[in-house]
């Protein structure tokens, strides 16, 4: 299952090869090996438990993977610190949203928004982010722990723009929302991917996530099971059997 | 008129109290790292300043910036190894314990440095008074009142106003998200108890004017400084302010009305009846997600 033999690709954002994690000796992830493309939305779906969020934070350097390396436009960043990656320009958009509750919007914009890659575009970062999301110009004065839960997804990703990255790794955006924000989100999603940006997804909401992916990986327990384009997997009777609960 | 000059005496009591608290509070609301060396920070800024005065000639007032610059270096290193060797390979809890058998070193060490006894720092306003109608307060106590609102204050800016301020406050509530949002949060958190080093001694030169001290005098300031943040609430200056003042005007209305040997019995009991019945303290923990 490596992905080696495309790391020389042109357009290739970011290639992982043979990534292993584990909790206190149990296994979480297991040589997983993906590559995203410049443009492309690429989804990782599967189970509670079988890797999603371990993965995309090994990549974004909140975790340190036991084994494996991580690839950012050829470059390698294995084991490089949370803080570094972001200025290299892969932005995680954590799952559970981890707002500065007590900061307000503005606030929780203009800290990731002072990186040195992102300082100097501020102005046109908020201009962008509040044409995106105008609720959270409406909100921009308040705390972000009163916002509800819809509102403070979109500050999560908001936030996650302020720093300019070049992929933008969402994970579980849209859990826990009422069926009318998961609608917005991902309409925002295939919009921001239009304006070019390049989108890991990570998501249990598997129609909605393979109606709009380029590629989508399948995990269970730790491993990838599965890769395919997300039109050839929303056709498969395995994948709808085991994801959409349809037969 | 003694309730009203009983009550000056107090506030004044409770600005140094909130000053000598803030490091304290900050270091606990950010990182929830209860610092049993921060007496020691304090009776250190004293000494820096004794020895400004005796040697140099600088008013204690003077050397509080160059006594918290040392601190600020001292508490950045101290948190970068010792602390963040314990709190990494054990837990928060272990820093409790770590950070006692400092305090207990250092106060050894300074008591050989230098001695036991009970100093003081006397510039040449120590003896002065002012007064207001028929209240009378000392020149020291209402200079270091003053300095401690002013220190308050440009803690409070910087806090809010200030990207680094900010980035303390986010790191506080999330670590996570604050290292995705690119900040390197194990250098905010040595800063942090820079910090709050660099305010235990500023306190420190300022209390050198006002009141006596000794090596051995640290540990009840370290006390103070926790109830005072269980009185006011954790990581704020607000907080700090209102625990302080409330600690002060507890001291001198007990010694006053009841008696002076009786302060710590009432401070005490203040202090298990806040944990009884509102553990956040009155303003809760600025800083957050409640650890």
């Amino acid at each position: 299952m490596s992905d080696m033999s495309n790391l020389e690709t042109d357009g290739v954002y970011i290639a992982t090869d043979g990534l292993s994690y584990d909790y206190n000796g149990v296994t979480a992830v297991s040589k997983v090996g993906i590559t995203v493309a410049k443009g492309q939305i690429v989804a990782l779906i599967g189970a509670n438990g079988a890797g999603k969020s371990t993965t995309v934070k090994m990549i974004a350097g909140a975790l340190k993977p036991r084994t494996g390396r991580v690839l950012f436009g050829g470059r390698d960043i294995t084991g490089m610190p949370a803080h570094k990656v972001v200025q290299q320009g892969i932005a995680l958009v954590p799952e559970s949203r981890l707002v500065f509750r007590h900061l307000t919007v503005l606030e929780n914009l203009q800290i990731a928004g002072h990186l040195p890659r992102s300082r100097d575009r501020m102005k046109d970062s908020y201009d962008h982010v509040f044409q995106l999301f105008p609720r959270l110009y409406e909100r921009r004065a308040q705390h972000a722990g009163s916002l509800s839960g819809g509102e403070q997804q979109m500050l999560a990703i908001a936030r996650g723009l302020m720093t300019l990255p070049d992929v933008l790794i969402l994970d579980e955006p849209s859990l826990g929302l009422s069926p009318l924000f998961v609608g917005e989100i991902f309409k925002m999603i295939r919009k921001l991917n239009q304006e070019g940006m390049t989108i890991l997804l990570v998501e249990q909401n598997v129609h909605h996530t393979l109606a709009i992916a380029d590629r989508a990986y399948v995990l269970e327990k730790g491993r990838v099971v599965r890769s395919d384009t997300g039109r050839a997997m929303l056709a498969d009777d395995a994948v709808k059997k085991a994801y959409l609960g349809m037969d | 008129m003694l309730f009203l000059q009983t009550l000056v005496n107090g506030l004044a009591l409770g600005g140094l109290y909130a000053l000598a608290a803030v490091g304290f509070s900050l270091v606990f609301g950010v990182l929830g790292i209860v610092n049993l060396t921060h007496g020691i920070f304090l009776v250190a800024g004293s000494y820096g300043a004794l020895l400004l005065w005796e040697h140099l000639g600088i008013d204690p007032i003077l050397s509080i910036p160059p006594v918290a610059i040392v601190l600020f270096g001292v508490g950045y290193v101290y948190q970068r190894t010792i602390i963040h060797w314990a709190v990494s390979r054990a837990s928060l809890v272990a820093s409790l314990v770590v950070t006692f058998g400092v305090a207990m070193i250092i106060r050894n060490l300074l008591q050989l440095w230098f001695g036991p006894d009970i100093r003081t720092i006397t510039p040449s306003y120590s003896f002065s008074s002012v007064t207001f109608f028929d209240l009378r307060i000392d020149l020291v106590r209402l200079i270091a009142l003053g300095m401690s609102l002013v220190v308050l204050l440009l803690l409070t800016a910087l806090l809010r106003h200030t990207h680094f301020g900010r980035s303390i406050r986010a790191t506080a509530q999330q670590p996570l998200a604050a290292s995705l949002c690119g900040l390197d949060v194990e250098r905010l958190y040595a800063k942090t108890f820079g910090l709050g080093a660099a305010l235990a001694g500023a306190s420190g030169a300022i209390i050198g004017i006002v009141q006596p001290f000794s090596p051995a005098t640290e540990a009840g300031w370290t006390l103070n400084a926790f109830i005072v943040v269980v009185l006011g609430g954790i990581g704020s200056p607000a907080g700090a302010l209102l625990g302080g003042v409330l600690l002060g005007l507890i001291n001198t209305l007990t010694a006053q009305y009841i008696a002076p040997s009786m302060t710590n019995a009432a401070m005490f009991l203040v202090l298990v009846a806040m944990l009884l019945f509102r553990p956040h303290g009155l303003l809760g923990n600025a800083m957050g997600e409640s650890r």
